[in-house]
């Protein structure tokens, strides 16, 4: 556990980046830091390592206070991932991740090997090792770096924005990466960003910070997006946190409509006594193993020739589908708001059709559940 | 040098041979860094352009550099004899190993953007070339310029070695070939001077003609 | 008998090529002279600047001293130094050292202050004392520079070795100062492309130097940042 009590840095300009910090991380999860520049994040990050000395207050790292430590060996037990990787330019990518390792005096077979492991386990191929660092890709080198602070199993990581210099895409790879190591590791991690939904994806707890270094709220991501604080937070974690929170809730808990849904072999006349005895406006035609093909209105049910099957009709789009069993409400209602019916498909793993769901029942599913 | 500084012979000697001795020093030294200048242009726009040529002739402008100064005055002189030919070619050659790498810098930090407009408004190659990318290129030229002139400023005095005149005749002839110090030690100064002189003159100049640019000359090493 | 001819005959002459007045044993000299001058002077120069710019203290001043000092004529600093200590080896190489550090001093300087600020911070946040950063990152970062450096100094040196001739010394300068004297001009051409020759052996071991000294992930990063 990592713990903050009362941290202040003020500088001899007057200027305070951190002003009384109290946060406890706790060990084997990930803790955000999260706040626009100029709000004390990075400098709070820097305190546990002791690139910055606060003037006040101390930080603890399970129990001790980290200035009874020797700067440069409290440093080698702590992982340090930077913006940009940091990775020295004149060391190939496997010397590179052997850094503390040598400095720990393993000897270098065992630096080396070690290091091997970690290109593997960040997901990098044993040729790039022995490549240079300029010569990978921006997502390359920040695995590079990820794999660097990990070499010599620091129980403790800080990661100081460590995604913002790559694309959206790269980014997305390198998160989903950081989840699977820490579901595999249990470090104790504290993740700079400025970025809220990085924070929301990746942190067990969520400290956001306002300018002038005070901790504005510190909660799960989730209680979060909930119950701002006040203003500022609620400003800050975005417009659309409502939306967003939905993704925190399963979509299996939905009651899904199964009435509303036809075989492709039934027949237009079928299909029309089914919408007037539910009062569905729309129906779901499915065809082999229960696969969606698309929507008839009511009315087209109607109009059509009573004998011929659904399969043979002119059907709309079904639209974006949603995994009932891995999606979140988030991906439910998205794609409700997508549909030509209004109306959201739910599939099993296999692709098919468990049943529907309506905008409004949606909303009730969500004002009931959690409003 | 027992003694201190002979003002009175500095107060003697003020018109000759100190004031000539000036004189011929600057002479000897803006010339080549002038011809340099006309001479570094063409190569290095070329360069610039044509890109397969720069390294050779970035290779070939090194070599030229690393020459000693009093190796090519005393191969030169059996054909240029005593004139100022002998200084100012070897040290025109010299400018061009700092001038033609800071002209092909220089025009390779005009932005993409700005060029494409350039051509978008229909100026041609040449036109885009003087009005647009050279101006741009303005500050490192004269950074590149500020190098040279400090380094030739401070070099020309070799050429008192072979004859020629300047603020190394002083040192050499009044000065060493007498035993006397205080000639060694006026040429000196007045060699700093003259470069420190030159160099704040370029300064103003960038000012004058890049009022657009930030007021920070970017530093050449050498 | 044409100048090339003059000079043809010099170097054909095999007395030229022997004893203590000979071309081998002057190249020694001017070797031996200049070698001596390049070790003080980055003995000196090289610990200076990597010092001033590892602290980043100390390093306005060493910079502008050592641009003033550019702007020094050489010849009056041989011969002041020469007129003050009298003629005799130690002079010689002390004013080839003064002029021989600036140059080294700055590019040094330069080169550590070039140094990624977020290396500096990876390579502190790993756990590397000041010394191991200096050691293990800046001075590698900063190698191509250093010898830049010792590259432009050394062509100096070597320059103005040849003029240490005129203040009665050995070295190379002697056959041109020699030859000036007993208006032999083969002999003057002689001495000046032989001078030339040394100085492109100068840029030859420093290209070679780079080639070994200079980690290949920097020389390649550079390749592409040329290109």
């Amino acid at each position: 556990m990592i713990t903050f009590e009362g941290v202040t840095k003020r500088y001899p300009d007057g200027t305070v980046a951190l002003d009384g910090l109290d946060l406890q991380a706790p060990s084997g999860r990930t803790t955000v830091l999260v706040g626009s520049s100029g709000s004390g994040k990075t400098t709070a990050l820097r305190t546990v390592n002791r690139l910055v000395e606060p003037t006040g207050g101390r930080v603890l790292i399970d129990g001790t206070d980290v200035r009874e430590r020797d700067p440069a060996l409290l440093r080698r037990s702590i992982g340090y991932v930077i913006q940009q990787a940091g990775l020295f330019p004149h060391r190939t990518v496997l010397d590179n991740i052997a850094t503390v390792p040598l400095l720990l005096g393993w000897g270098r077979r065992r630096a080396r090997s070690r290091a091997a492991e970690l290109l593997e386990l960040v997901g990098l191929e044993a040729a790039q090792g022995r490549r240079y660092p300029h010569q990978l890709s921006g997502g390359q080198q920040q695995r590079v770096g990820v794999a660097r602070a990990l070499a010599a199993d620091p129980p403790v990581l800080l990661m100081d924005e460590p995604f913002s210099a790559v694309d959206p895409v790269v980014r997305a790879g390198l998160q989903e990466e950081l989840l699977r190591l820490q579901s595999e590791l249990h470090k104790t991690v504290l993740f700079v960003t400025h970025d809220i939904d990085e924070a929301v994806r990746l942190g067990d707890g969520i400290a956001v910070f306002r300018p002038g270094g005070v901790l504005a709220q510190y909660d799960t991501p989730e209680r979060l997006l909930a119950e701002p604080v006040d203003a500022f937070v609620e400003g800050f974690v975005g417009y659309d946190r409502g939306v967003r929170r939905l993704s925190f809730f399963p979509a299996s808990r939905l009651d899904l409509h199964t009435d509303a849904v036809l075989d492709g072999g039934r027949t237009a006349g079928a299909a029309a006594r089914t919408a007037a005895s539910t009062g569905e406006p729309w129906l779901l035609v499915t065809g082999a193993d229960r696969a969606p093909l698309g929507w008839l209105s009511a009315e087209r049910a109607a109009a059509a020739d009573p004998d011929r099957p659904l399969e043979s009709l002119e059907l709309e789009g079904y639209g974006h589908i949603f995994h009932v069993e891995a999606d979140s409400l988030r991906a439910a209602l998205d794609a409700a708001m997508l549909s030509p019916a209004g109306r959201a498909v739910g599939v099993d793993p296999g692709g098919a059709v468990v049943g529907v769901v309506s905008q409004a029942d949606l909303a009730a599913a969500i004002w009931g559940d959690h409003g | 040098m027992g003694e201190a500084i002979r003002w009175d012979w500095i107060a003697r000697g003020l018109e000759d041979p100190i004031g000539t001795a000036v004189l011929q020093h600057l002479q000897l030294s803006l010339i080549p860094i002038a011809l340099g200048l006309l001479a570094a242009l063409p190569l290095g726009v070329a360069a610039a352009r044509w890109r397969r040529l720069y390294p050779p002739l970035l290779t070939g402008v090194n070599v030229l550099y690393a020459l000693p100064s009093i190796a090519l005055f005393f191969l030169l002189l059996p054909y240029t004899g005593l004139t100022i030919w002998t200084a100012v070619l070897p040290l025109a050659l010299y400018t061009l190993a700092i001038l033609v790498p800071n002209i092909v810098d220089g025009l390779d930090q005009v932005p993409g953007h700005v060029r494409q407009a350039a051509t978008a408004m229909g100026f041609g190659p040449l036109r885009r070339l003087v009005l647009v990318e050279l101006p741009v290129a303005v500050p490192a030229v004269i950074a590149g310029l500020r190098v040279a002139s400090v380094a030739t400023i401070s070099m020309v005095s070799v050429a008192s070695m072979v004859g020629l005149g300047g603020l190394g005749a002083l040192i050499l002839r009044e000065g060493f070939n007498n035993r006397f110090a205080t000639p060694i030690i006026v040429g000196v100064v007045l060699t700093a001077v003259l470069a420190f002189a030159v160099d704040g003159l370029l300064v103003l100049a960038q000012r004058l003609l890049t009022p657009w640019a930030p007021r920070r000359g970017s530093k050449g090493v050498r | 008998m044409s100048i090339y001819d003059l000079v043809a005959a010099w170097f054909a002459d095999p007395a030229n090529w022997s004893g203590p007045g000979g071309i081998p044993a002057r190249f020694a000299e001017h070797t031996a002279y200049s070698a001596a001058a390049m070790a003080m002077a980055a003995a000196i120069a090289v610990p200076l600047g990597l010092a001033t710019g590892h602290t980043g203290r100390g390093g306005l001043l060493a910079l502008g001293l050592a641009n003033a000092a550019r702007a020094l004529p050489t010849i009056g600093v041989m011969f002041l130094v020469v007129l003050a200590m009298g003629i005799g080896l130690v002079p010689v190489q002390v004013a080839l050292v003064i002029l021989a550090v600036p140059p080294i001093l700055v590019n040094t300087y330069e080169g550590v202050r070039a140094v990624d600020p977020g290396l500096r911070d990876a390579a502190a946040g790993m756990g590397m004392r000041g010394a191991q950063v200096l050691l293990r990152l800046e001075l590698p970062v900063a190698l191509p520079m250093v010898l830049l450096g010792l590259r432009t100094a050394a062509v100096q040196v070597v320059s103005t070795a040849t003029i240490a001739a005129y203040v009665g010394v050995g070295g190379l300068g002697r056959f041109i100062f020699d030859g000036q004297n007993r208006q032999e001009f083969g002999m003057v051409a002689g001495g000046s492309l032989l001078v030339a020759l040394m100085a492109v052996l100068v840029l030859v071991f420093f290209w070679l130097l780079r080639r070994l000294a200079v980690a290949p992930g920097l020389r390649a990063r550079e390749a592409a940042a040329r290109e």
